[in-house]
């Protein structure tokens, strides 16, 4: 990563592997500013051309309250563990989906679906996801069809009103236009079938 | 539907008790992997969702894993620790190596320079 002082690359260190002993080291500088990258902004063209593929990150943000509301709510986050978290959604997301990539691959499709995502998730160690996803899919699945079935409605259904079955309107055109071209006033009436027992119906021609 | 339709419908959709992260950057990630196509929509969201989860499950057993060592704290370093004890998280290892001060580098180099001398 640029501009943090600290590199995981041994080549850029000087040195050969060799020198490492036991696991991994890193160089930390003394103070870890621990400034916040690009990745914090969106810079608006969503290329991915721009970046390699390790530096797309979420929003740090974003990140670190769902990490602050995980923990008991007295504990705090160093500054250097939320931007390091950051990294690891980016490397997990990487996890999966070349793992459901692969799974896709071996059955002959092109489009990764959500059972090979499960599936991965399963795979790879992350079983106990499942079922809590598979209930927010539910979920989420409702809410879209919900928003499709109403915009779906508006656009089929939206002549006219229905009528009622138990009243009818009969409406005339006002504005009769007589022969000779005059336009005489017309009162015009409507009936509705009211079945009044006794009484006649006033019909109006 | 083109993208940026998609992404309104799946925000009003999704309430924001629901989904925290942005799903187009999540997109873009799962994209910049090797002979990535096509990622339908319930996959998209099931890998954000799984995000989610993720992160509480990485920071809260970190934070448990240390404390005791730190006053209340979630440091880089027990996100390290964790990473190496614990098989689910074992993928990160390579992305969180354990810090030494530089000093202590190069001390220790100093000390091997010297073993390697006495061979």
């Amino acid at each position: 990563m640029d501009g943090d002082g600290s590199t995981t690359d041994a080549s850029q260190l000087g040195i050969t592997g060799e020198y490492m002993t036991g696991g991994h080291f890193v160089l930390q500088a003394q103070d870890d500013e621990g400034e916040e990258g690009l990745n914090d902004h969106d810079d608006g063209n969503g290329s991915k051309d721009n970046f390699r593929e390790q530096d797309i990150f979420l929003p740090i943000a974003k990140v670190a309250r769902i990490m602050k509301n995980a923990v008991p709510q007295t504990g705090k986050i160093a500054k250097d563990a939320k931007e390091c978290v950051q990294e690891c959604v980016s490397e997990f997301i990487s996890f999966i989906t070349s793992e459901a990539r692969e799974r896709c691959h071996q059955e002959k499709r092109k489009t990764i679906n959500g059972e090979d995502i499960l599936f991965a998730m399963s795979t790879l160690g992350f079983d106990m996801y499942v079922e809590p996803l598979k209930h927010y899919l539910q979920k989420f699945r409702e809410a879209m069809k919900g928003e499709k079935g109403i915009s779906a409605v508006t656009v089929s259904e939206g002549m006219g009103e229905e009528l009622a079955d138990d009243t009818f309107t009969n409406q005339l055109p006002a504005g009769i236009i007589t022969a000779d071209g005059q336009q005489q006033n017309v009162m015009v009436y409507t009936t509705s079938y009211q079945q009044i027992p006794g009484v006649q119906q006033l019909q109006f021609s | 539907m083109s993208d940026a339709n998609m992404e309104e419908k799946v925000e009003q959709a999704t309430s924001s008790k629901t989904i925290s992260l942005p799903i187009s950057r999540v997109r873009l990630i799962m994209k910049s992997s090797p002979d990535v196509s096509c990622i339908n929509q319930d996959a998209l969201f099931l890998t954000t969702k799984a995000t989610e989860l993720f992160v509480q499950h990485l920071a809260l057993s970190s934070f448990k894993n240390g404390s005791g060592k730190e006053t209340n704290t979630l440091s880089y370093s027990d996100l390290a620790n964790v990473a190496e004890e614990t098989e689910t998280f074992q993928f990160l290892t390579d992305i969180l190596p354990k810090k030494i001060l530089a000093r202590e580098y190069l001390k220790s180099l100093e000390e091997m320079k010297k073993e390697d001398g006495n061979l």
